[in-house]
């Protein structure tokens, strides 16, 4: 093991935090991202029997999830580092799938709501012009958040993980912060 | 605008880069020298009316599309992947 | 403060029990809660708002929405300051400050009211013109003075201290306007399941229901509204929003709106101001009512002179008349009979009614007043305000009446305008003397209601519901008809009276000072077509874009052409509909909200050690670190510079892009995007890449490294990563799908470092893990995955920029500030220095490697002395047009330039001519593309194209800049300043 001690995009050893009434963003710094690629047209992949969903969709498994990118990509997510060590060589194996690691390559912030899903609702409402149905829970999906190139997962109801560039976390955060705080004194008003 | 991603629905024209006449599809053979490349380069289409005409989603699934498109009126009478016109040879 | 009685159950529209104070003109007034400006300006007797834009007559409150042309006013002070906002539709607040505008002096005695004397001049298209002579004192003198003198409010020229957002909503039907056809549509979509989203632009939703006097089942229609409004507001499928103007209409539904969030607060605090929405709906209904047209009448811009409709609104919603003493009685002027209906309305609360002046022959009165049928108004008396009104009868007699308020019905415009957005043309209709929406309109736009001329009650309510059972229908779902309430008759016959002839000037738009000689004169001076004729005279311009003027002025050149209205046409509707702050429109994108900014992963640690960064593209990079005690930046530059060829340096390259390019085809395919061959490059190596355009220009440079059997990572320029990737995207979907290849952009997963310098292996050898760097196992492009620190997976390039021995070391992004720190910690006694971008572009510009300067788009490979490098063997994008004629024969090639005074210094962009030539464009010979002082040659350099240039060696040559007037001697050297024959960085 090295003893170089990693950094969270914010800047801070720690995951960045911060709650706006109902609202809680967390930087997920645990997450590892494997982004899996074969020849558009080709059958896709199950690595470990996970299932890569379509154009759009987000599909959780055991210990990892996955969710589409663009004609014959994906992305899988895990939090479990033995997991995606396991992924990585069933992805390897699989003929004709291409592994790219990229878990340093994006900031993550998991929101979530205690409120149900009418917060969630109402931050998306804000900050990407993507109809409801388009961020439904089992959706993912890059877009726009203003002005910053991000992809939206619905993971639940109540909870939306955003990821953008790492390098854009400070910016992604701001954004984020910002928008969340607002839908406080309009939701006590 | 929205346009009518062949895989992910309508989406809205800011997600997207605009290039032009989906000509570009057609490069030449080399073997076509430098005539045939400068009507490729600089010679391009731009028709008062339906257009086909290639659009980036850079900010989706970095598809490629062609976008059958009435300059106008702006009215889209369809979109497809790039990759499938090229296959199936119809651009 | 006087307020007229209202039936109780009205009294919810201005809360007597909050009593609100305000200013205005400095003057302390006071208000309810449920006021407008305007409202609580009537019920304290304010007459006299503001002077006008051109003659600085004295103007009162016209109308009571957003169609006020007259009442413009400067809400707040200081840095929220805000011009020209519409008294009718500012909602009043405890502390409103507001001031009138267009004035010198006091708005009463305003010094600029002699313009008034000079109207002969200031006609229709004067500044066209009356001004023209002598030609220099246009610029100078005229114009200055025409914009002080005419105009609106003033700007406060302070930063906006609020803040805006921005949303988007996704529904299945949007409603514009919340009155009774509006409502009605809503409650249809509503009960039907549909996703409904219901806009307006007053504060209180209701339209025309809350100015009327008529019940609705019997009961007043506030009741009604009330009743509808609770059923919408507890359905999860509405959504409504109040104080929201739907301004624009754009492609394929998407519909501008601004929410006015919090000016109706004295300061937004926690809240934004206002938010800019963007709504997709799958229909529209445009229920936005109608508005009521004037009829010009000699000396009409009197204050007290105002709309009928908005005299019945004022009277009915807020319980005010506009009289500037409460015991003058209102006379009515109507050629329709909705001019009765405000007639009745004032009965009713108690008003004393001078009468009804009808220009119908036949009219009638219909209730306790006295109707002067075939009669029209034929000028007004009253200094600051309206004092007596003076109509010609049937027979032809003229008299006087004496009354403080004149109520002007002349028929009722539809709002077609957002049906017109998409260059929709209005259709005229000859029965209801109207436009209405035309059939070409924007697609998924439905008008309903007054605005598509079914104006009574009873008939828009009904086509609410016909217009929201029919966009249901188009979206294949089906809608119950609600019931309609029971509401009363509303007779509503006209009969065309456009203006009434007379010497005097009759004003037809009140906000440009446009009168019926103006449109006239147009007329005389061949503008013929409406188009012409809005520019000539101004009419329909400015904040009101004529809503209360422009068919009436259609109707006045219809008359003059004889082609009647129909022909005459109408001019273009544009958004927005009503004004829009630019701010708004920004959405809030200002300060940190500009652009997102990227940072380095060693950005914190730079920022830590006295880094200054310079913004590349979206990137904060560190551009020199300044040292204690280093007062320029020149000495930071200089001394980073130094110490990379003298020892070891280190800078972040994380922000070259990185593309992951994997698949069996991928040197085939890079082969193609790249002029020079890269499927001969074997695993652990690298190779310098050319990009060209496909026109043969240069693109892009950078590096190749093949990590394994079809598996590369390219990097691109810092600034073209982005435009590298979407090309590299083109050739692989659009040009070559049948090669098996993929990419994925991975600039953010690496921190990438620089080290470089001559003890640049000797600082990484105490970092690797047991990795040979030694030169026969690791040379000069070569490449390697390997571990360091003690198992941290890493990427070891051996490039160079600098042409020092260099290494670019790469490791997961989360760890790069702790390797800057390790390193740093290892190199200290190696003397290991920390380099910024401006040394990086020194280092590279003392070697002679091309950057942007050198890859500006007008450049070919074999400019750069690399025309060898475009392989003639293989297809590449660029290859062919690379070869033609213009391109291959350009002879410039790339050279070093020395000053021959060394302490001069040679500016970039400068043009490059021969000793003693004329300098022209035909005797420019090339341009200085990156300049800079090099501390290893001790003197100013340059790197610059040169015709010939590689021929010219030792040549002196003249480098001008005249827009600063430099002329400098410069020697033609060698473009490698340093090592040129390239042994350092092989060592």
């Amino acid at each position: 093991m090295t003893d170089l001690i990693p950094m969270g995009a914010l800047g801070t050893p720690d995951p960045a935090r911060a709650s706006h009434g109902a609202l809680t963003l967390t930087e997920n710094t645990a997450l590892m991202l494997i982004s899996v690629a074969t020849r558009p047209g080709t059958p896709a992949p199950h690595p470990l029997g996970l299932h890569l969903p379509g154009p759009g969709l987000w599909s959780q498994g055991q210990g990892a999830a996955a969710f589409w990118t663009g004609p014959g990509q994906w992305m899988i997510e895990t939090d479990v580092p033995d997991h995606a060590e396991r992924l990585r060589d069933a992805i390897r194996s699989a003929p004709g799938a291409r592994l790219t690691d990229q878990s340093d390559g994006w900031v993550c912030v998991e929101v979530t709501s205690d409120a149900g899903p009418a917060p969630i609702r109402a931050l998306l409402e804000r900050l990407v012009n993507l109809s409801p149905d388009q961020v439904a829970p089992g959706h993912a999906t890059r877009t726009l958040l203003h002005h910053l190139g991000c992809i939206v997962i619905r993971r639940a109801e109540d909870h939306l993980a955003v990821l953008a560039p790492r390098s854009a976390a400070g910016s992604l955060w701001h954004l984020l912060r910002e928008t969340a705080s607002r839908q406080v004194p309009a939701a006590t008003a | 605008m929205l346009i009518p991603h062949p895989l992910l629905g309508l989406r809205d024209a800011q997600e997207f880069t605009y290039l032009g006449d989906a000509a570009l599809l057609n490069r030449p053979d080399p073997a076509a020298g430098e005539a045939g490349f400068a009507d490729y380069v600089y010679l391009r289409d731009n028709p008062a009316g339906v257009h086909r005409e290639l659009w980036f989603h850079e900010q989706g699934d970095r598809s490629w599309l062609v976008v059958t498109r009435n300059t106008l009126t702006h009215e889209i009478l369809g979109a497809e992947l790039a990759r499938d016109v090229k296959l199936g040879g119809t651009a | 403060m006087s307020r007229l009685d209202l039936p109780q159950s009205r009294d919810a529209l201005i809360d007597r029990n909050r009593p609100l104070s305000f200013t205005f003109d400095g003057r302390p007034y006071t208000g309810f809660a449920g006021d407008t400006l305007a409202s609580a300006l009537m019920a304290n007797g304010v007459q006299l708002v503001g002077r006008s834009f051109k003659y600085h007559r004295p103007r009162g409150i016209f109308s009571a929405g957003s169609e006020e042309p007259n009442a413009l006013v400067t809400l707040r002070s200081g840095a929220r300051a805000e011009p020209n906002t519409r008294a009718t539709m500012v909602e009043l607040f405890e502390g409103l400050e507001a001031s009138s505008q267009n004035h010198l002096g006091g708005v009463r005695h305003d010094l600029m009211a002699v313009n008034d004397l000079a109207a002969p001049f200031l006609s229709a298209g004067f500044y066209y013109k009356t001004f023209m002579w002598p030609r220099a004192f246009w610029e100078k003198l005229y114009e200055p003075a025409i914009r002080r003198a005419a105009g609106l409010g003033k700007l406060s020229m302070e930063a906006d201290p609020d803040s805006y957002d921005r949303g988007y909503l996704h529904p299945d039907l949007l409603v514009i306007g919340a009155g009774a056809a509006g409502l009605m549509a809503a409650l249809t979509a509503a009960r039907a399941g549909a996703e409904v989203v219901l806009a307006d632009e007053d504060a209180r939703m209701g339209g025309r229901l809350l100015a009327e006097g008529g019940l609705l089942d019997g009961a007043p229609a506030t009741d009604w509204v009330a009743q509808v409004l609770a059923e919408l507001a507890a359905l999860p499928n509405v959504r409504l929003m109040p104080r929201t103007t739907v301004f624009g209409v754009y492609d394929h539904g998407i519909y501008g709106a601004v929410e006015r969030v919090s000016d109706h607060l004295a300061t937004p605090g926690e809240q934004v101001r206002q938010t800019l929405w963007r709504i997709t709906a799958k229909r529209a209904i445009m229920a936005t009512g109608a508005t009521e047209r004037h009829i010009p009448f000699a000396d009409n811009d009197r204050p007290g002179v105002l709309l009928s409709g908005s005299l019945r609104a004022y009277a009915n919603r807020w319980g005010v008349t506009p009289q500037a003493r409460a015991t003058d009685p209102v006379l009515i002027f109507t050629n329709n009979d909705d001019g009765h209906r405000t007639a009745q309305s004032l009965l009713a609360r108690g008003v004393s009614l001078a009468g009804v002046v009808d220009s119908r022959s036949g009219a009638r009165s219909l209730g306790d007043y006295t109707t002067h049928a075939g009669a029209v108004v034929t000028g007004t008396k009253g200094r600051h305000g309206l004092r007596r009104v003076q109509i010609r009868t049937a027979d032809g007699s003229d008299s006087w009446i004496s009354c403080g308020v004149l109520g002007v019905a002349g028929g009722w415009n539809p709002n077609v305008q957002l049906a017109s957005h998409h260059r929709g043309r209005p259709v005229w209709d000859g029965e209801r003397l109207t436009f209405l929406p035309g059939p070409d309109g924007p697609a998924g736009l439905i008008p309903a209601g007054a605005a598509c001329g079914h104006g009574s009650t009873i008939a828009a309510l009904a086509d609410g519901r016909r217009a929201a059972q029919t966009a249901l229908t188009q979206l294949d779902r089906t809608a119950a008809a609600p019931a309609l309430p029971q509401a009363e008759e509303e007779p509503s016959a006209i009969t065309a009276l456009w203006h009434v002839p007379g010497q005097r000037r009759a004003w037809v738009d009140l906000q440009n000072d446009v009168t019926v000689k103006d449109i006239k004169l147009s007329h005389q001076e061949n503008m013929r077509s409406v188009e012409h004729m809005k520019r000539w005279t101004t009419l329909g311009m400015a904040t009101d874009q004529g809503k209360t003027s422009n068919v009436t002025a259609l109707a006045v050149m219809a008359e003059l052409t004889g082609n009647g209205i129909a022909r005459t046409g109408t001019t273009i509707f544009r958004p927005p509909y009503t004004p829009v702050a630019l701010s708004v429109l920004g959405g809030g994108d200002t300060g940190a909200n500009f652009r997102p900014r990227r940072l380095t992963p060693t950005h914190h640690w730079a920022e830590a050690n006295g880094a200054t960064f310079v913004e590349v593209g979206q990137w904060m990079r560190a551009q020199w670190y300044a040292q204690p005690g280093e007062t320029h930046w020149r000495q930071s530059v200089d001394r980073e510079a130094r110490a990379v060829r003298a020892a070891v340096g280190l800078c972040d390259v994380t922000t070259l892009g990185k593309i992951d390019v994997q698949g069996p085809d991928a040197g085939t395919f890079l082969d193609r995007i790249y002029a020079n061959t890269i499927s001969t490059l074997k695993p652990g190596r690298v190779r310098y890449g050319l990009m060209l355009r496909e026109d043969g220009f240069l693109y892009d440079d950078g590096t190749c490294a093949c990590l394994g059997d079809g598996h590369y990572v390219v990097t691109t320029t810092t600034g073209n990563a982005g435009l590298v990737f979407q090309r590299m995207e083109f050739a692989r979907q659009c040009l070559w799908p049948e090669l098996d290849v993929t990419l994925i952009s991975t600039t953010d997963a690496w921190a990438q470092i620089a080290v470089a310098g001559p003890k640049s292996r000797a600082l990484l050898e105490r970092v690797v893990d047991g990795f040979d760097l030694s030169n026969d196992v690791f040379p000069f492009m070569a490449c390697a995955e390997l571990t360091v620190c003690g198992g941290l997976p890493a990427r070891l390039f051996r490039i160079s920029f600098s042409g020092e021995v260099a290494y670019e070391l790469a490791v997961p992004a989360r760890y790069g500030h702790a390797l800057m720190e390790r390193l740093m910690e290892r190199g200290a006694d190696l003397g290991v220095t920390p380099y910024g971008t401006e040394a990086l572009a020194v280092l590279r510009i003392e070697k002679g490697h091309a950057a942007g300067a050198e890859l500006n788009g007008q450049t070919t490979a074999a400019m750069l002395g690399l025309g060898r490098m475009v392989s003639a063997k293989k297809d590449a994008i660029g290859a062919v047009m690379s070869r033609r004629e213009g391109l291959a024969d350009d002879s410039r090639r790339l050279v070093g330039l020395q000053p021959v005074d060394p302490g001069q210094k040679l500016p970039a962009g400068a043009h490059l001519f021969a000793e003693g030539a004329a300098q022209a464009l035909a005797t420019d010979e090339g341009w200085i593309t990156s300049a800079c002082y090099s501390p290893h040659v001790e003197s100013y350099i340059a790197l610059g194209f040169l015709e010939k240039g590689d021929q010219r060696l030792g040549e002196v040559i003249r480098c001008a800049n005249p827009l600063e007037g430099q002329d400098i001697s410069a020697r033609v050297v060698p473009a490698h300043f340093v090592d040129p024959e390239g042994g350092r960085l092989r060592d």
